[in-house]
């Protein structure tokens, strides 16, 4: 009877511990990519806050948001993408690692709902990570609404991604970062805000940022090519002599050969 | 046939306490013209406590309590609540007969799955509970007696055996009967005053005085009732109404009509296992007009918090015309209600939150603003992927944990082919520059001349000659000055150069 009540106790230890742990603490989402992760603060992009991405349409961003897209449903969590432009290319995503069936995309129809649905998402606290893109939207955030932002971030504990086609005037993110195709090789990432101050800066290679052929180098067309072909260096063979004649050095074509009467029985 | 009787008593004035819950325990009365004077049909308890009796005017019993409130008895309104209660209780039970305006019978066969009938009895009530009534049931194998019991009994629940039904009449007073009072006079006038007394009489003898109706009622009093259970027809649509009686000029007294009505919509949903889709919201404005809000669920559901928190949502962005004098409620798209099945250390307050906010926003943005991708096996780049509902696989916590993980990778395919982050599904066309033998030089971007300073390619993808919109293209990675690596292609049909995308 002890025996029994001891292993029903045990037994409900056990359920009280499956039901006090559901889930995994996750502080950052590593992106994978190794130099930029080391370089961030914290090792990643960091969980609660808003982190600001900005730069030219095509310097990087959205596979850097995607990077961190793919961490957060890797860890079987959910992920959102605002898409203010209705660019994002999922196949591209899914290449990068992301799991489609955990990844939410928004279309607002007025670009006036876009941050009303990020903060909503944030706020809820059901995804980790939460991409609001304003590329193409003409829309930059106001203080206020940036403020709302973090604090739905804070609130949600989700990693809150900014794509903005420039610097915002006026932003609340604890992070912000520039990012430029400085070559066609490589990005440059420059921290305009972060806990380690502005200024910082990185040189990320394309390829460990863009998945598949995409990471692949392009040619230059850029260095001034000669309508001539470049000149072919001949190499000159020279015989070194050591006073044996030719049949030193050539055996066998000028030397006498053997008789062979021996041999057919003439 | 065994039959539950739910008795309701005054159900009238119930369903008013029950809707506005400022009206508990005040003198209140439901009046109903008759001959041109209107007379007090159904009172509250502190009312009948006052001298307040039905069939009294009203101006009689007002006189006699001042701080009486009057309000109007409609049997529509009455029969629909019922109604409304009895699909509510479909779920313990395969059918119901309305007994307006104070009651309902229900099959009771499907006794055993609520453990017998004293627990067909609880639930019933507790589902009576739940809509805010209270009342007595009470299972027999007749309905006579099932509802005379329910209606004079004592007791909350109570079971009757086949065979003791006339034994439980017997106590009975000659009011129960459902005869006319002309018959009921008749029988008092023989010195005769419960149903045991006139059961104990010959046949003969009540036949002889009183004819078929007496032959009736003798049979009634002896516990021979074979009237069979109509059942009342399920409607299709699920619809609720209330009537405020106040216009409302604020948000609480709106949310709380809104409450009790979607909560009497969710218990006749679940009882049917049904859950909504799609919801409209029908506010009728003291000017004659209406004002209608339509909520598109992301999951359906029907639960009556979730679709209160997406009422309240719609309702803090609207804005009246007129003071809101009633709600009307239809459910426009259901479908059937799978349940979930939880495991053991699940955390189902999570997906509520994610039911929550999905809703929200698809109600608010439409539903085919937010979407999943699937991938598709085209070549063409536009039809790489196609839009399909938001459901995201089941959470793998408690003892599942780790094992939806073998199932799934979400390791990226390092065969990926060269495709941009950014893609446009009309591409633009792009202004190029090219130099001696073709060579590409620079083109118009963003309203600047961008220098070509490296690039891949091509690509060719060609196909769907078979169709209208066949295509045929060269495809380019370029890097611009100052701008980035773009997919660009030429149209191999009219030669000119197209911008698909960014690699952003």
């Amino acid at each position: 009877m002890e025996g029994a009540a001891q292993r029903l106790e045990s037994l409900r230890k056990q359920i009280r511990k499956l039901q006090a742990a559901p889930r995994t603490y996750l502080a950052v989402l590593k992106t994978g990519v190794a130099a930029f992760d080391s370089w961030m603060p914290g090792g990643g992009l960091p969980m609660g806050q808003v982190v600001e991405l900005s730069g030219e349409a095509a310097s990087g961003r959205t596979s850097i948001a995607l990077r961190g897209i793919a961490a957060a449903t890797r860890e079987k969590r959910l992920a959102a993408y605002v898409d203010g432009p209705g660019e994002l290319y999922p196949p591209v995503a899914a290449g990068m690692g992301v799991d489609l069936e955990r990844l939410l995309i928004v279309r607002p129809k007025a670009p006036r709902q876009l941050v009303w649905t990020a903060v909503q998402l944030a706020r809820s606290g059901a995804f980790a990570c939460i991409v609001l893109d304003l590329t193409h939207t003409g829309l930059q955030l106001s203080l206020v609404e940036s403020k709302k932002l973090s604090d739905a971030a804070f609130q949600g504990g989700s990693c809150t991604l900014l794509l903005a086609a420039s610097r915002s005037q006026a932003s609340s993110a604890r992070v912000r970062l520039e990012v430029t195709a400085s070559d066609p090789q490589t990005l440059r990432l420059e921290a305009l805000r972060s806990s380690q101050g502005r200024g910082r800066q990185i040189l990320i290679p394309v390829a460990a940022l863009l998945p598949g052929e995409a990471g692949w180098p392009l040619f230059s067309t850029h260095s001034e090519r000669t309508e001539e072909p470049p000149e072919i260096k001949r190499i000159k063979l020279v015989w070194e002599r050591d006073g044996g004649g030719i049949d030193r050095n050539r055996p066998g074509r000028d030397a006498a050969l053997p008789s062979l009467r021996g041999t057919v029985g003439i | 046939m065994r039959v539950l009787f739910l008795h309701l008593p005054r159900f009238p004035i119930q369903r008013r306490v029950a809707e506005m819950p400022s009206l508990a325990g005040k003198p209140i009365a439901l009046s109903q013209e008759t001959r041109g004077h209107r007379q007090v049909a159904f009172a509250s308890t502190s009312a009948l406590t006052a001298g307040v009796r039905p069939g009294m005017t009203i101006a009689a019993a007002t006189a006699l309590v001042p701080s009486l409130r009057e309000f109007s008895f409609q049997l529509d309104a009455e029969r629909k609540a019922l109604v409304s209660l009895g699909e509510g209780l479909l779920g313990i039970a395969p059918a119901f007969q309305l007994a307006a305006p104070d009651g309902l019978w229900l099959d009771a066969s499907a006794a055993p799955l609520c453990q017998g009938e004293e627990g067909l009895c609880r639930r019933a009530l507790e589902i009576a509970d739940s809509f805010g009534y209270r009342g007595k049931a009470v299972v027999a194998s007749q309905l006579f007696t099932a509802r005379a019991l329910a209606r004079e009994g004592a007791v909350r629940s109570q079971v009757i055996g086949t065979s003791e039904s006339a034994k439980a009449l017997s106590v009975l007073p000659l009011a129960c009967l459902d005869s006319s009072p002309a018959a009921v006079e008749a029988i008092k006038s023989l010195g005769l005053s419960t149903l045991g007394e006139v059961a104990s009489l010959p046949t003969g003898a009540m036949v002889a005085r009183m004819g078929l109706e007496g032959l009736r009622i003798h049979r009634l009093c002896r516990g021979e009732d074979d009237a069979p259970l109509v059942p009342a027809p399920i409607t299709p649509v699920f619809e609720e109404q209330i009537d405020l009686d106040w216009p409302a000029e604020s948000v609480e007294p709106l949310l709380f009509a809104l409450k009790t009505t979607l909560d009497r919509l969710g218990a006749r949903l679940c009882s049917r296992r049904k859950a909504v889709v799609k919801l409209a919201i029908c506010f009728r404005l003291s000017s004659a007009r209406e004002q209608k809000v339509e909520l598109v669920l992301a999951q359906p559901s029907s639960r009556p918090p979730l679709l209160l928190d997406l009422a309240r949502h719609r309702i803090a962005d609207l804005t009246f015309a007129a003071p809101v004098g009633g709600i009307g409620i239809k459910v426009e798209e259901c479908c059937e209600d799978r349940a979930h099945q939880q495991v053991l250390g699940d955390a189902p307050e999570g997906d509520a939150v994610l039911d929550v906010v999905l809703s929200k926003i698809s109600s608010a943005l439409g539903p085919q603003s937010l979407f999943a991708a699937e991938l598709d096996p085209f070549h063409r780049p536009e039809r790489a992927y196609h839009p399909k509902p938001f459901r995201p696989p089941p959470s793998d916590r408690g003892l599942l944990r780790g094992t939806a993980e073998q199932q799934r990778a979400g390791d990226p395919d390092p065969n990926q082919l060269e495709r941009p982050s950014r893609f446009f599904e009309r591409p633009a066309l792009l202004q190029m520059e090219l130099g001696a033998q073709g060579r590409v030089v620079a083109a118009r971007l963003s309203g600047k001349r961008r220098k070509v300073l490296a690039m891949a390619g091509p690509e060719r993808l060609c196909g769907e000659w078979w169709e209208e919109n066949p295509y045929d293209r060269e495809y380019y990675r370029v890097h611009f000055e100052g701008l980035g690596q773009v997919w660009i292609f030429r149209d191999q049909r009219d030669g000119k150069f197209y911008l698909q995308g960014f690699f952003d």
